[in-house]
C-alpha cells in the first residue's frame, strides 16, 4: 500500500501536488507489482514504468518552480479531486495480466487527470499545460501497452 | 491536506548585515515579528539607530570604488552565482514569505520567481549599461561619447506586501551597474530579506556591496539625509511616498517613490465573462488584496452588470481562505490586526454610505487559526463614484461593484482619480481596447489581464499619486536611475 495524500485541485500548487501524489502512488504500486511472483514475467516492465513515473515527478517539481507566473495565478474551480483518485492498494497474488489490468487503471485515471488539467491550464498557464498534455499522452500510451498484454 | 512545513518556528533576534558581517544592533530596541495566520511570534527585528545606519552607509561607500572598478562582466558573474543559489533555496524563500506575510504558497512561489527574474535581468548588465558614441561627433577629428557610470551608495525603503521581490526591483540593478547598496526591509516582514541576504553572502559579493539595516523611521531618515547616499527607492503608501520624495530631494538625492493605488477593472458587454471573472479573482483577492496592482473597483458597462455581479459573487464564495502553507488555500490573511481593522472600517463605511454588501468577509472564521487576521472575500454592490470606497485604497480583499453606461464614463472616472497605477479592460473589441489604453492616465494598462505586473525587463510604471519620480524600478529604467551619463569629447593632436 502506497500512502498518498491527494489534495483538492483548486490552485496551481495543489494541482501540481495532486500530480506529484499520482506519480508517487503509481511508482510505488509498480514497484510492488514488479515483486509479485505471479507477475514475474512483467517485472522488468513494471520496474521501467516505476522509474519513468519517478522521473515525471522531477519534471513536475521543475514545472512548479519554473512555469508559474504570479500575474495569472487564477483559482481553479472546475476540477474535482474525486474524479481522479487512483487505487494505491496493490492486491496480492496477481498474475501478469491481472497486474497489467491494475496498472492500466492507474494509467487511465492519470491520463484523464493530466488531459483535463491541461485543458484548464491552457487558459491559465500555457507552458504548464504543455507539460500536463505530454504527461497525459504518455499515460495513454502506457495504458494501451498494458491493455494489450 | 497536510500543511507544508515551516522553515523554522522561531527565527530569533535578527541581525543587521553590514560590511559583509552579521552584527547585532546596538540600539537594544526590538519589535516582534508575527505570523499573521497563526498570531505566533516568530522572531524579533531590531530598530536600528541613526549611528548604525551611518556605519552601514560608510561601509557601502568604502566598498564602492573597488566594486565600481570590477568589470561589468565580473559583476554579472556574481549575479549568475546568486541566481543558482536562489534556485536551490527557492522553496524556503517562498515558505518564509508565507510565514511572515500571510500570502499563499503559490503567490509566494510566484514572488520568488519574479525575484529571481530580476537577478537574471540585472546579470545582463554588460549589454544594458553600454554607452554610445559618435565619430566626428563634436567636429572633424573630434569624437564624442557618452559613458554610463555608477554613482555610489543607494538605498531602499521597502514595504510589507512583497518581502522578497520589491527590494529586488532595485538593488540588483544598482549593484550590477557598479554601485553599493543598503536595504531597509519592512519591519513587519524582515525575515525573507534576512534569508535572501545569507544567499547573497554565499554568492561572493565583496563586503559592503550590499548591506541590510533593519529598523524604522530613524533608518529611513538617515538614508535620506546622509550626504554619501546618492538616491533612494521606495514603495509604500502615497503620503509616505510624497514625504520620501520631498525629503530626499531636499537633500539632493535621486528618488523613485511608488505610492498607493485605486485600480479599476472595466467589464465591457462583449467581455468573455467566465474567463474574465477567473482573471479578476486573481486580481482582487491575490495577496488578500494587498498589492498596489489589485483591482478593487469593478466597473460593469451596460447590461452585462447583473449577470456579471451574480457570477462574480458566486465564484468569490468558492475562494478558500486559510494558512498559505496549505497548497489548496486560495487566500491568506491580511498582514496585521491593524490592517484588518482598517479593511473592516472601509466595509462598514461603505455600508453606512448606502452600498449593499453582497458577500461579507468581516466575520469569517478560519478553524484552527482563530488568532489570524482574516478578512474573507467581500463584494459590495451599488458603489458610486462619490463614495469613499470608490476613491480610497482599501488594501484588502474588498471589491466595489460599479455600474456605468459607457466606456467613456468609465475612462473619465479612472482619469479623475488622484491615483494612476493600473487599470484593466475586459473586452473582445479592439477599438474599445485601443481607446482604453490610449486614454487612461495610468502607468500600467491591462487588456484582459487584471494584474498588470511588469516583468523584470520592463519598468514597474505608475502615474499621478501612484509614483513620484521619473525613472521606475526594474529593467532599463532602473539602469538609468542608478547611473549617470558622462560625456567625453576626445581630440588627438
Amino acid at each position: 500500500m502506497v500512502e498518498c495524500d491527494f489534495p483538492e485541485c483548486n490552485t496551481f500548487g495543489s494541482t501540481i501536488r495532486f500530480a506529484l501524489e499520482l506519480e508517487k502512488g503509481a511508482a510505488g504500486v509498480y514497484e510492488e507489482l514488479a515483486m509479485q511472483p505471479g507477475a514475474a514475467s512483467g517485472a522488468e516492465m513494471f520496474r521501467t514504468l516505476a522509474a519513468s513515473h519517478k522521473k515525471r515527478g522531477e519534471l513536475l517539481e521543475f514545472t512548479r518552480q519554473q512555469k508559474l507566473n504570479e500575474m495569472i495565478l487564477e483559482p481553479i474551480q472546475d476540477m474535482r479531486r474525486e474524479d481522479y483518485l487512483i487505487d494505491t492498494k496493490t492486491p496480492g497474488g496477481l498474475d501478469v495480466k491481472g497486474a497489467a489490468r491494475f496498472a492500466a487503471k492507474i494509467e487511465g485515471q492519470s491520463a484523464k487527470f493530466y488531459l483535463d488539467a491541461a485543458k484548464i491550464a491552457k487558459d491559465l498557464m500555457a507552458e504548464a499545460a504543455r507539460i500536463m498534455d505530454k504527461l497525459g499522452k504518455e499515460n495513454q500510451v502506457n495504458k494501451t501497452k498494458l491493455d494489450s498484454l | 491536506m497536510a500543511l507544508l512545513s515551516e522553515v523554522k518556528k522561531d527565527y530569533g533576534k535578527l541581525k543587521n548585515y553590514v560590511n559583509g558581517e552579521w552584527v547585532d544592533s546596538t540600539s537594544g530596541k526590538y519589535i516582534d515579528i508575527e505570523n499573521p495566520t497563526t498570531g505566533e511570534i516568530i522572531g524579533q527585528v531590531p530598530m536600528s539607530s541613526a549611528d548604525e545606519t551611518k556605519a552601514a552607509i560608510e561601509a557601502a561607500h568604502e566598498a564602492w570604488w573597488a566594486w565600481r572598478e570590477t568589470p561589468p562582466i565580473t559583476r554579472a558573474r556574481v549575479f549568475f552565482k546568486l541566481k543558482e543559489i536562489m534556485e536551490q533555496h527557492f522553496e524556503n524563500i517562498a515558505r518564509i514569505m508565507v510565514q511572515e506575510q500571510g500570502k499563499t504558497i503559490d503567490e509566494a512561489r510566484g514572488e520568488a520567481r519574479r525575484t529571481i527574474e530580476n537577478v537574471e535581468t540585472a546579470a545582463g548588465v554588460p549589454t544594458m549599461m553600454m554607452g554610445y558614441n559618435l565619430e566626428d561627433g563634436a567636429a572633424e577629428a573630434i569624437d564624442e561619447e557618452a559613458v554610463i557610470s555608477p554613482l555610489g551608495v543607494f538605498g531602499a525603503v521597502c514595504p510589507f506586501n512583497f518581502p522578497a521581490m520589491i527590494p529586488y526591483w532595485f538593488w540588483p540593478y544598482a549593484v550590477a551597474t557598479g554601485n553599493t547598496y543598503i536595504i531597509k526591509p519592512s519591519s513587519q516582514v524582515p525575515l525573507t530579506q534576512n534569508y535572501l541576504t545569507k544567499l547573497v553572502e554565499q554568492a561572493g559579493f565583496p563586503p559592503g556591496v550590499l548591506n541590510i539595516v533593519n529598523g524604522s523611521h530613524e533608518v529611513s531618515d538617515t538614508l535620506m539625509e546622509h550626504p554619501l547616499v546618492k538616491g533612494i527607492s521606495f514603495v509604500g503608501s502615497t503620503p509616505t511616498a510624497k514625504y520620501i520624495y520631498k525629503h530626499s530631494a531636499e537633500n539632493g538625492k535621486r528618488v523613485q517613490a511608488q505610492g498607493g493605488a485605486k485600480n479599476s477593472l472595466v467589464v465591457m458587454p462583449d467581455a468573455v465573462l467566465d474567463r474574465s471573472i477567473s482573471n479578476m479573482l486573481a486580481s482582487t483577492y491575490g495577496c488578500a488584496g494587498q498589492r498596489c496592482l489589485a483591482g478593487s473597483n469593478l466597473i460593469a458597462i451596460g447590461n452585462i452588470a447583473d449577470p456579471f455581479v451574480k457570477s462574480f459573487v458566486e465564484r468569490s464564495k468558492k475562494i478558500k481562505v486559510g494558512y498559505g502553507l496549505d497548497e489548496s488555500v486560495n487566500m491568506g490573511p491580511v498582514v496585521s490586526a491593524k490592517a484588518k481593522k482598517k479593511v473592516i472600517d472601509y466595509i462598514d463605511g461603505a455600508e453606512r454610505e448606502g452600498a449593499k454588501i453582497l458577500l461579507d468577509g468581516r466575520k469569517i472564521k478560519v478553524p484552527g487559526y482563530e488568532k489570524g487576521h482574516f478578512v474573507g472575500p467581500t463584494v459590495i454592490d451599488g458603489v458610486t463614484p462619490d463614495m469613499t470606497l470608490a476613491k480610497e485604497e482599501v488594501f484588502g480583499p474588498v471589491v466595489g461593484m460599479m455600474r456605468m453606461e459607457s466606456l467613456d464614463e468609465a475612462i473619465e472616472f479612472i482619469n479623475k482619480s488622484p491615483f494612476g497605477n493600473a487599470s484593466t479592460i475586459y473586452t473582445q473589441n479592439g477599438k474599445s481596447a485601443r481607446e482604453f489604453r490610449y486614454r487612461c492616465q495610468v502607468g500600467n494598462v491591462g487588456i484582459n489581464v487584471g494584474l498588470v505586473a511588469a516583468m523584470a525587463y520592463f519598468p514597474f510604471a505608475g502615474y499621478k499619486n501612484s509614483f513620484f519620480g521619473d525613472l521606475h524600478g526594474q529593467g532599463q529604467d532602473a539602469i538609468k536611475f542608478f547611473t549617470d551619463r558622462k560625456v567625453v569629447i576626445t581630440r588627438w593632436f
